[in-house]
Order: structure tokens, then sequence, then C-alpha cells
């Protein structure tokens, strides 16, 4: 349905529209559920990125700075490989780093209601998992033990 | 999906934010103003700080705009100045791509620019508020050459994939019959007395006088097809001279249609205190303001030096460089204080022994993803066919942005456009592409709104800015609650190092927010240096 037949929110519907005004995809926000309505089964919802699948994800958002290849770049700075990196170890420690970002390293599952220039990118608890479970399977890495979404979900406490 | 979910996303003022790539100015003008700079209409010029303690020095990490305003004006005060900087030449992200430019992202793909002489796309900021006092000062006195930068374009276009069969509709019309069919409802409802509790007698003829000259309404309050529309919307059939010369009124778009449309919604980005005209260019490009600093400035920069360490004890700042054109051995440089204008995606990798707050605050921050392509035809279509004369037109595919040249009209030859500027996560997603496949896809876009592009495209230059490999972002993505925790110790001195650039300001992505950074850090680093001195 159209989100700017709602008579209920009109602020609402001035974002909706101005993020299709500006060519931000509606969903882009779909996991960005008001804190007080229920819970909804993001399971099935694939929000911005439109599949769960973790190589296309990786593929799509990841690769922009730690590259296709998953080795990462270096410049003035850097964006870390994932190849032979001991930080891959802990499939936790990768889920956090994308649940809470990191330094210049964006959250995809920040707090609810935070101010952004931008919309971000929203990852539900089965993307991220896919995500982890991708990079700790791929670009030499060859780790035994996935993570669930389950277990990203446990490791967001206040998520509702 | 329920219309709560989007509430959560985003507020109305992020939204401007976002369409706009703006921010509230009053805290920024309230720091100008501490300075003496821009209280007054007129703009008084800058701190005069000297003299400087005899001997004391600084050393200014990067040469963008905040650093080559540190650097000239503290060495005016007669301070001993070294500046290092990562690129082989100045501005930072103040910069400019033009034919013969070879540029070289993150991840090893270099592009060659093969404009034609002249042209060129500014990948990073691209236009000149004029109320940023503080950057057009620099302009005026290192003779940089302005000309008008255009925002608004009533012929440009504004395109929906979704409404009007995705045929884009002028920017004229869209707003003439958005005002219009607005007017015409107001002055229904107050013709109908059902404002009267709110609206006097008095006021209410005059509020009707207004709604039927702002919107364009007949003698019956009516918006619809005449003179006075077309005369806002544009006619079927101008106006002209002889026996043909009898002009045609064009059709208005029903209320209806105008609404669903939405392209209401990038209508009031001229509006926006940064967007409104005025607005300037440097004659050239942007990195003319860079080359005239770096003129200026002369051999205190040294470029080609990559900072690995920064490390201040009580007696001065000690930063280890590496020469990136001759690689392997480790470089020091000394000085009693330190400017730091490196980007936050770059300055929190580095070894910095400052203290916790202001070592929390240079990790808290991430930055924005964005991106800009270069498209050069082999002729100003726009120009010639669609009567586009500068402006932007707004698409809602990822593109988002078409910026025509406010240059250069009517040039034979080639000419260069912005073919896309793009932001959040439409932009991650083409910086994960390879720069062929965003020119690529650049070009597939911008052809639903100039059918032109398939003919006419020649090449075109891509830049991702988390791609850039001396700034790793486009700008701060400061929240609200970010900077209620950070900003303050973000900006504070540390010993003897203090940031500056449009991290440490209040306009993010602006020119003005690096300059007002520099110019508040640099007027603190004088009062401390006078201080020392005077103990010493």
């Amino acid at each position: 349905m159209s989100l700017l037949k709602s008579k209920r929110l009109p602020r609402t519907m001035l974002l909706l529209a101005m993020l299709v005004a500006l060519g931000m995809p509606a969903v882009a926000a779909d996991n960005a559920a008001d804190p007080k309505a229920p819970a909804k089964p993001v399971a099935e919802d694939t929000g911005m990125m439109g599949t769960n699948d973790g190589e296309k994800i990786y593929q799509q958002i990841c690769a922009g700075c730690h590259m296709k290849d998953g080795r990462g770049a270096t410049g003035a700075g850097s964006y870390p490989s994932f190849a032979g990196s001991a930080n891959m170890a802990s499939s936790r420690y990768v889920a956090i780093t994308m649940l809470t970002g990191r330094r210049n390293m964006p959250a995809f599952a920040p707090p609810r209601r935070n101010e952004f220039y931008f919309p971000p990118v929203w990852l539900n608890d089965v993307q991220v998992a896919n995500v982890v479970n991708y990079i700790r399977s791929n670009f030499g890495n060859n780790y035994p033990d996935p993570i669930t979404a389950d277990d990203v979900r446990a490791l967001q406490p206040d998520k509702k | 999906m329920d219309s709560g979910a989007i509430r959560g996303a985003m507020t109305r003022r992020q939204l401007l934010r976002m369409v706009g790539m703006t921010a509230g100015s009053a805290v920024m003008y309230q720091a100008m103003t501490s300075l003496g700079l821009a209280a007054e209409t007129h703009y008084k010029g800058r701190p005069q700080l000297g003299p400087a303690p005899k001997g004391a020095s600084v050393l200014v990490l990067g040469a963008g705009i905040a650093g080559l305003v540190t650097a000239l004006e503290l060495r005016k005060a007669g301070y001993q100045v070294q500046v290092l900087e990562y690129n082989a030449k100045a501005g930072g992200r103040n910069w400019t791509l033009r034919g013969g430019d070879t540029y070289t992202e993150l991840g090893g793909e270099a592009q060659q620019c093969r404009f034609d002489k002249g042209l060129y796309i500014n990948p990073g900021p691209w236009r000149l508020p004029h109320h940023h006092h503080g950057i057009l000062s620099y302009c005026r006195e290192l003779g940089v050459q302005l000309e008008n930068f255009v925002q608004v374009n009533h012929n440009a276009y504004l395109h929906s994939s979704k409404a009007f069969g995705g045929k884009p509709q002028r920017y004229r019309t869209v707003k003439a019959d958005y005002h219009g069919h607005i007017a015409e409802l107001l002055a229904k409802v107050t013709s109908e007395g059902k404002l009267d509790a709110v609206v006097s007698k008095e006021d209410k003829e005059k509020l009707l006088g207004s709604l039927q000259w702002w919107g364009a309404l007949d003698d019956k309050y009516s918006y619809k097809k005449g003179y006075d529309s077309s005369d806002r919307r544009g006619f079927a059939k101008d106006g002209g001279g002889g026996l043909t010369g009898k002009p045609e009124f064009s059709d208005p778009v029903g209320l209806h249609d105008v609404i669903d449309s939405e392209l209401w919604g990038s209508l009031p980005m001229g509006d926006l205190y940064d967007m409104q005209s005025s607005l300037l260019q440097p004659v050239g490009g942007m990195d003319m303001i860079a080359q005239a600093f770096a003129r200026e400035l002369g051999g205190i920069i040294r470029y080609q030096s990559k900072v690995t360490q920064i490390h201040q004890d009580s007696s001065g700042v000690v930063v280890s460089y590496q020469d990136t054109a001759a690689p392997g051995g480790t470089l020091t440089a000394k000085a009693d204080w330190c400017v730091c204008t490196i980007p936050l995606s770059i300055l929190s990798q580095l070894p910095m022994n400052v203290g916790a707050p202001m070592t929390a605050a240079i990790s808290a921050v991430n930055y924005a993803s964005a991106i800009k392509i270069g498209l050069q035809f082999k002729r100003r279509f726009w120009e010639e066919d669609d009567h586009i004369y500068g402006g932007i037109s707004y698409t809602d595919l990822p593109i988002s942005n078409i910026s025509y040249p406010a240059t250069g009209y009517h040039s034979p030859g080639k000419g260069v456009l912005l073919g896309a500027y793009l932001w959040g996560p439409n932009a991650m997603k083409m910086t994960s592409m390879s720069p062929a496949e965003r020119i690529r896809a650049a070009v597939e876009q911008g052809a639903q709104i100039h059918p032109q592009y398939p003919a006419e495209f020649d090449n075109g230059m891509a830049v991702a800015w988390h791609r850039v490999p001396h700034a790793m972002g486009c700008f701060a993505l400061w929240t609200d609650a970010k900077r209620e925790e950070h900003y303050n110790n973000l900006c504070a001195f540390d010993g003897r190092i203090v940031l500056a650039g449009e991290h440490a300001s209040y306009l993010p992505a602006w020119q003005e927010g690096a300059v007002t950074s520099a110019l508040d850090a640099i007027g603190r680093l004088h009062q401390r240096a006078l201080a020392e001195g005077a103990k010493a």
C-alpha cells in the first residue's frame, strides 16, 4: 500500500514522500520499527537489501570498503582485511562490529530514533548472521562455528 | 509494511539535511561572532593574532581547507609553520577533476579523466553560499575569481519513475500547480468562513488577495487554465511577434496528480538557508581555492607525507610520517603545537597520545557515504535541446541529481555535467561497484530524464567518497546524541594538540565549517602560546 494514503501520520507521509522524491527506496527504513510497536518477524523482512543472502549483502554493501575480495585497502588509513585476520576468530566480535559500528565503520543496527543525515542501512538479525558467516567462511577463512540469528539477537539485549 | 515503520527512521530535520546537505548555522555564527567575524552585515575580516611568541612553532596536519587556513593565519602571526599533506597537492576534499588527471581509488582502480580542456567536475564541495563569509573572504584575499552557481532552475526537471508515466516534469510546472492548488484550497476554506476563528475580518480580505497572487488564481480564486496560471507554469505556445505570435495557455495538472506525484518533495531545496541564492563557485573549478592557498604558502607544505603517529609531551609534539614517494623510512617533524585536520575516518586509526575524552570523540563518528559522477557528452544537449542553463534536476532514481554546468553556456564542442550525486544507502551500494559500472548506471538512469544520453555520452569519472584514499568517507556523520556527548571534547585542546576541519564544526560537509573551525582553533592556540611564552 502507499503510505501516502495514511491520514494518521502526516509527518510520516512527508518523510516517505521525500524518500521517494529523493530516490531512497521506501523500504530503506523497513527495520526501523517504532519502539512501541510490537516486534516484527525480522527474519521475513529483508528490508532495503531485498535479500537475506550473506554473500549478496556483502558484495553490495561491505565490499564498498572491504573490497570484493575481502582484503581491504590502504590509503591515508586502512580498511581492514578479513584474510588471515585474528579478529575473525570470534563470530560475536564480527557481529557486534556490524551491529554497533566501530570508528568509521557504520552501525548496521543503529539505535532506534537515532538522528542521521541520511537513512542508514538497517540489517536484520538473519542478515547480520549470514554476512558474518560469509566472511568467516571466505577470504581464506574457514571457521567451523557459524553464528545464528538468535545469537545475533542475543547480542542486542535492548532490542524488542 | 505499516506506517509506523518509517517513523523511527527519519526525522523531518534529518530529511532536510539529507536533501540539502545542510545544517543550522546559528552555532557557527556564534563562534564567528566571538572572533568578531560575522555578526554584522559587513564582514570585518579575520582575527589579528600576532605577534606570535618568539620562535613558537606549529605543525599542521593536512592541507585541506582547515589546514590551509590555519597555516596562512599562523604564518601571518609570525609562527614557524610546517604542513604535512598526504596527497601530492593541496586541497583535500576541495578537489577538481579535469582532463589529464589520473585518480586511483582505494582498491587500486585507476581512472584517467578524458574531459576536454576547460571541463571539470568538483567531486567534493561545489557551491559557496553567499553567507559563508569565511571561505568567501579567502577567495577575495587570494584573488579566486567567482561566478554564480545555479541551484534553482525553473526549467530543470523533477522526475519520478512512478509519476506521469516516468516523464520528467519541469520544475516550473510542478511548482505552479502545487502552489496554485494549495492556494485554491486555502482560498476556498477562507471564503467559506472556516478559518474565521483564526483569521480576522480585515486579514481575511488580504489573505485572499495574497493567495490569489501567490497561487496565480483567477478572479474567482480558481487555479485553472488561463493567463494567470500559464504566466507561472509556462505556455503551451509562448507569445511572440507578428501574425503567429498569439500565446496559447497550458493545462494545469490536477490536484490529485500533483500531490500523488510526490515531486513537490524537491521544490523547497533552494529555500534551505545554505542553498539560497546567490550561490557562488570559483571560475574553473573548486580547487582554484586550494591552488591559491598553495601558491601563497609555497614551500611550507610538505606533500606526499603520510602521518603514522602523533606524540606529545610537555615540551612539544612529534609527528612521525612516511614519504609516500620514497617509502621505507620514517621521518619526524616537531613543533611546539599541533593543529590536526586529518579526517576522523583516518585519525581514529592513528596512534596519538591524547586523553580518553578526545580519543572517544575521534572514534565516535563515522563518515557519510556519497558519490559524484561526472559525465562528458559530445554536445551540450541540455542547453541546445532542453534549454537548461545550470541548475539541478532531481529524480527518484539512485543518481538523485543531475546538475548542469553553470558556466561556459553555448560553448561549442563537448560538455560535462554532474550525472549523479547520491548519498546514504544508494551511495553505499554504488560504492561497491567498479567505477565503470557506476558510470554505466549513471548513464542508464540519466537516460530516463534525458533520452539524448546514450547517443551523446562520451566518457565519465566516478568518485565514491569511501574509496577516496585521503578521506575514506565524505564528511563526519554526527548525530545529535553523539554531538551532545563528544563534540566539545573533540574541539577542546588536549595538551598541545587541537583538531580542526568540517568534523569540528556545526557545518558538516561545508568548507565554511573547516574555515570557522580552524579560526576558532588557532584563536585558542594563540592564547595558549602567549600564556606559555609569558611563563618561559
